[in-house]
This record gives structure tokens, C-alpha cells and sequence, in this order.
């Protein structure tokens, strides 16, 4: 079975897409690394290693940038504002009718949107790369921090707005970076990335649960967090797996002499038909108001108090209920953007097909809406208690906030990798290689 | 064309799917009792849970096998993954250090 990533190897077009993926993530860690000009390399280490990695506010956002953001280097904002950006303008595909009109136009309007996510992504980054700037500036990026107000020495305008323009341009950076692995690589480079974001922080956060343990010197922490996030990987692929599959008949027909169809096929709707996005839009929308108190530099006004103690904690009641029902409703509202019912039942009907026991057309398109509606609760449900369970059960232990264990980085972990994997293998299996799913 | 043909001809199994019953059941309720159904939310909510709990059970789990070797290939992919990031991490780091430290 684990030859078969030998095979991969082997096989050259499969490798070249592998490593140029490969190449690119060197070059996306390599950015996560480099400092910002302007800033003080050995005060921000100073702060971090007193900080323990522990980024309060920044906790989350942090994680998703693969602590590149507590390291003002020049990807310190990470993907993220493309994410946002993309999830506006997905929500207001919904809302604005030229949106819409224009992703119905199907690949000139689908490549205008993308234009405007562009934009949008180009502005979100202004935005947080200077409220980023700013807050290293006052010195309440590291507040516990004794030189966090050196950590930028020059406050000038030209030194900031150096550092904003590159902080700037390194988020439009990622985000070409994440298109070639689209294009060029193996699997959808917006989660590729976030994928080794995340992965980045991994053995930090596990080498700090061993420190902090006390069971036999913290080894009894260590192997029980492994153990569950090994019963989690098991839990997450069996529900990715499961599948409700409906039934689909073609009708036989002559096309001159020869018939075609007559093959009984399915339909096959996931449990979890939104995968991961959910998660990842939940997690980002919610950062938001993090944002806002950051940007805003008023830390002290009745909504920014309340914001930082009721929505930046990971562990607290309030975040963790609105975070699952976020995840709730963009499980919905991703299935409903990615699955038209009408359009697959039209494609039915064109072709001949037939769910057995259901007519063509509208009333087929409204089962398929019906099934989707009725297997998606359970789906949503499950991903937002996926999400929460760990944190909950952390927060009983009195374990850290942002836990790399956490359900969020699992299930994206978890998630990115399952697609990916399975992408390299029908890619193998292209070239009647056995592939190593079996 | 033979277009239309499909929505005519019966499954050629023969055998009566149960896969619909509950949406056909559905439908013909809401043809008795009017528009809404003169059930109350409760009955209806009863009903919707019993509905999605029909359609779990038509779920295709995947088998025992293929969950191993799933769970197997991906835990590998990721541990990879993780390593070559580390590696990679480690390298860059000690190069900054070296330059700006």
C-alpha cells in the first residue's frame, strides 16, 4: 500500500506536479521566516519565547499563518485574507444580483469574480497589515512582553508604510502562490497552504503539551493527545467516506445502430457534502472581530472589552456557540452554492436518466433537494461538534486555548490531506497504476 | 428524440424501490391535509427527524478496509507532510538566526 508513494514518485508527470508543490511550499515557509524590515529580529524572539507561544488575541490567527504573524515576517498575514475575501464575495454572490448574473455567466464571469477577490484580498491586507504594524508599534502585540515596545524601533511613515507595502505584497504573493499549486500542483492551493500552516505549528504546540504534562515527565499527556487525535483522523475519514448514494437509471437509446445507456449508476451525496470549507470559513469569520478591536487600537472601550473576553478565547461559551452555529451554517450554505439540485435533474433528464419511483425533471430535482436537506443536518452537525468536542474537553482539563489538537486543525488537517491523497491516486490510477487506496 | 422516454419506463428490476417511500409519504400528507399539513411544529419537527434518520440509514458507511487503509495513507501523508515542513522550518530558522541573529 505505502509503496504506491513510490509509485507516485515514479511516474513523471505525477512527480513534476509533486515536486513543484513541494517546491513551492519551500518557498511559502521560506516567506514565513523572513523578517519584516523595520524589525527588531532579537526583541520579537525575546517576546515570543517569553510569550510561549501563547498569542492571546492572536492565538487562532497565529495558527492559521503558521506563526508567522507573532513573527511580523513578511507572510505574517498568511492566507487569510484571501479566505475572507473569498468568502464575502461567495455570501454576496447571494445577495447582489450582478454578482449572481455574472457567476451564471459561467467562465468570463466566473474569472470576474475571482478578479474582484482579488481586489478585496489586496485591500483585507492592507487593512491588517496595518493594524499589525500598528500594534507592534504600541507594543500590545506582546503585552507580558518587557521590549515589546522596541520590537519596532523606527516609528517613522516611511518605515511604516515600508512595512505594510510588504506585508502587502507578501499576502498577494501567497495567494499566486496558491493559484500555481491549483493550476500546476496537486490539490486546491488555498488548502494546500493552509494545510502546511497549520502542520507548521504541529510539533512546537505537541513539544509544549509534553513540557507542560506532569503524568511520567509529560509523556502520559503526549501519548493520550496522540491517541485521540488518531481516534479523531479515524472518526473524520469514516464520516468523509459515508456516502448516501441515489440510485440513477439511463434509459437505452439508439443512436444509429448502436444503444447506449441502459447502465444503472448513482448519485453519490457525501454526508459531509461541504468538506472542510465550513470549518475554515467559521474560523475565519469569527476572527473578525478580533480584527476590528485590533485595528480599531482602542482596547479599553466597553465592545472591544467585550469583545476580548467574550469572542478571542477559544474556550469560552459564547465563542464556542456562535463558532458552531457558523459551522452549522456554512455547511448549509456551501452545499447549497456547490450542488444545484435543478441543474443535476435537468442534466437527467437530458441524458435519459431517472431515479427509479421519481418522474424527471422538478419532481426529481426536488428529492435530490429533499435527500440533501435531510443528510446535510446530520453532516453540519457532526462538523460542528467535530469542531468543538476537543476544545470543550480541553477546557475541562485546563489545557491551553489554542490547542493544536484542536477539532478545527484536525478536521483541516484531516480533511486537505484525505482530498489530496485521493487526488494523487486517481491520478495514478490514470495511468492504470493500482493506486495504494486498496 | 428519446428524451422524455426516461421519466416513462419502469425500472427495468422490477422490484419496488423502498428507497422514496418516506418522500412519497411525505407528499401525499401534504396533498391530504392542505398546504402546511395540520400537524403542529412538534409533529412536523417528530416527522423531520424521522425522515433524517431514514435517509442515515441508507447511508453507504464505508467498510471496515477501507477505513483502515484510508486512515492508514492519510496519517502517513500527514506525518510526511509535517516532517518536510519541520525540516524545512528548522533549515530556514537557523539560516535567519545565522544572518539577523
Amino acid at each position: 500500500m505505502l509503496t504506491g508513494f513510490a509509485r507516485a514518485f515514479k511516474t513523471p508527470d505525477l512527480r513534476k506536479k509533486l515536486l513543484f508543490t513541494l517546491g513551492i511550499l519551500v518557498l511559502f515557509r521560506l516567506g514565513a521566516t523572513i523578517p519584516v524590515p523595520g524589525v527588531d529580529y532579537t526583541n520579537v524572539n525575546q517576546c515570543i519565547k517569553e510569550a510561549g507561544g501563547n498569542g492571546g488575541l492572536f492565538g487562532m490567527i497565529n495558527m492559521f499563518s503558521g506563526g508567522a504573524l507573532l513573527q511580523l515576517t513578511i507572510f505574517a498575514l498568511g492566507i487569510m485574507p484571501y479566505i475572507t475575501a473569498s468568502i464575502i464575495l461567495q455570501l454576496l454572490t447571494v445577495v447582489i444580483p450582478r454578482l449572481e448574473a455574472l457567476k451564471k455567466e459561467g467562465q468570463s464571469g466566473t474569472a470576474k469574480i475571482t478578479q474582484y477577490t482579488r481586489y478585496l484580498t489586496l485591500a483585507l491586507a492592507v487593512l491588517q497589515g496595518t493594524g499589525l504594524v500598528a500594534t507592534a508599534q504600541s507594543g500590545t502585540l506582546f503585552r507580558t512582553c518587557q521590549v515589546g515596545n522596541q520590537i519596532v524601533p523606527d516609528t517613522s511613515i516611511f518605515r511604516t508604510a515600508v512595512m505594510v507595502i510588504t506585508m502587502t505584497s507578501g499576502t498577494v504573493m501567497i495567494m499566486w502562490l496558491g493559484e500555481l499549486i491549483t493550476d500546476r500542483g496537486i490539490g486546491n492551493g488555498m488548502s494546500i497552504l493552509m494545510f502546511t500552516s497549520i502542520a507548521a505549528g504541529f510539533p512546537g504546540s505537541l513539544w509544549g503539551i509534553k513540557q507542560a504534562g506532569k503524568i511520567l515527565d509529560g509523556w502520559g499527556e503526549f501519548s493520550l493527545v496522540i491517541l485521540v487525535g488518531l481516534a479523531m483522523v479515524c472518526l473524520v475519514v469514516f464520516v468523509e467516506q459515508a456516502q448516501r448514494r441515489v440510485p440513477v437509471q439511463y434509459a437505452k437509446r439508439m443512436i444509429g445502430r448502436r444503444s447506449y445507456g441502459g447502465t444503472s449508476t448513482y448519485i453519490p451525496l457525501k454526508v459531509n457534502q461541504a468538506g472542510v470549507i465550513p470549518v475554515i470559513f467559521a474560523s475565519s469569520l469569527l476572527y473578525i472581530p478580533a480584527l476590528v478591536v485590533q485595528f480599531s487600537g482602542n482596547t479599553t472601550a466597553g465592545w472591544a472589552q467585550w469583545i476580548s473576553t467574550n469572542l478571542t478565547k477559544g474556550d469560552h461559551p459564547m465563542y464556542l456557540t456562535l463558532y458552531f452555529l457558523l459551522i452549522v451554517f456554512f455547511a448549509f450554505f456551501y452545499v447549497a452554492i456547490s450542488f444545484n439540485p435543478e441543474e443535476v435533474a435537468d442534466n437527467m433528464k437530458k441524458y435519459g436518466g431517472f431515479i427509479p419511483g421519481i418522474r424527471a425533471g422538478r419532481p426529481t430535482a426536488e428529492y435530490l433537494g429533499y435527500v440533501l436537506n435531510r443528510i446535510t443536518w446530520p453532516g453540519s452537525l457532526y462538523l460542528g461538534l467535530i469542531a468543538l468536542v476537543p476544545t470543550v474537553a480541553i477546557a475541562l482539563f485546563n489545557g491551553s486555548q489554542n490547542f493544536p489538537f484542536g477539532g478545527t486543525s484536525i478536521l483541516i488537517i484531516v480533511g486537505v490531506g484525505l482530498e489530496t491523497v485521493k487526488q494523487i491516486e486517481s491520478q495514478l490510477q490514470q495511468r492504470n497504476y493500482e493506486g495504494f487506496l486498496r | 428524440m428519446t428524451e422524455a422516454l426516461g421519466s416513462t419506463a419502469t425500472p427495468e428490476s422490477g422490484r419496488p424501490e423502498d428507497d422514496t417511500d418516506e418522500f412519497l409519504d411525505d407528499k401525499s400528507k401534504k396533498k391530504r391535509g392542505g398546504k402546511r399539513g395540520k400537524k403542529g411544529p412538534f409533529a412536523r419537527m417528530g416527522l423531520f427527524y424521522r425522515q433524517i434518520v431514514a435517509e442515515l440509514r441508507k447511508v453507504v458507511w464505508p467498510p471496515r478496509k477501507d477505513l483502515m487503509s484510508y486512515t492508514t495513507v492519510v496519517i502517513v501523508f500527514v506525518a510526511v507532510m509535517i516532517g518536510i515542513v519541520t525540516l524545512i522550518d528548522w533549515g530556514f530558522s537557523s539560516l535567519i538566526k545565522y544572518v539577523f541573529g
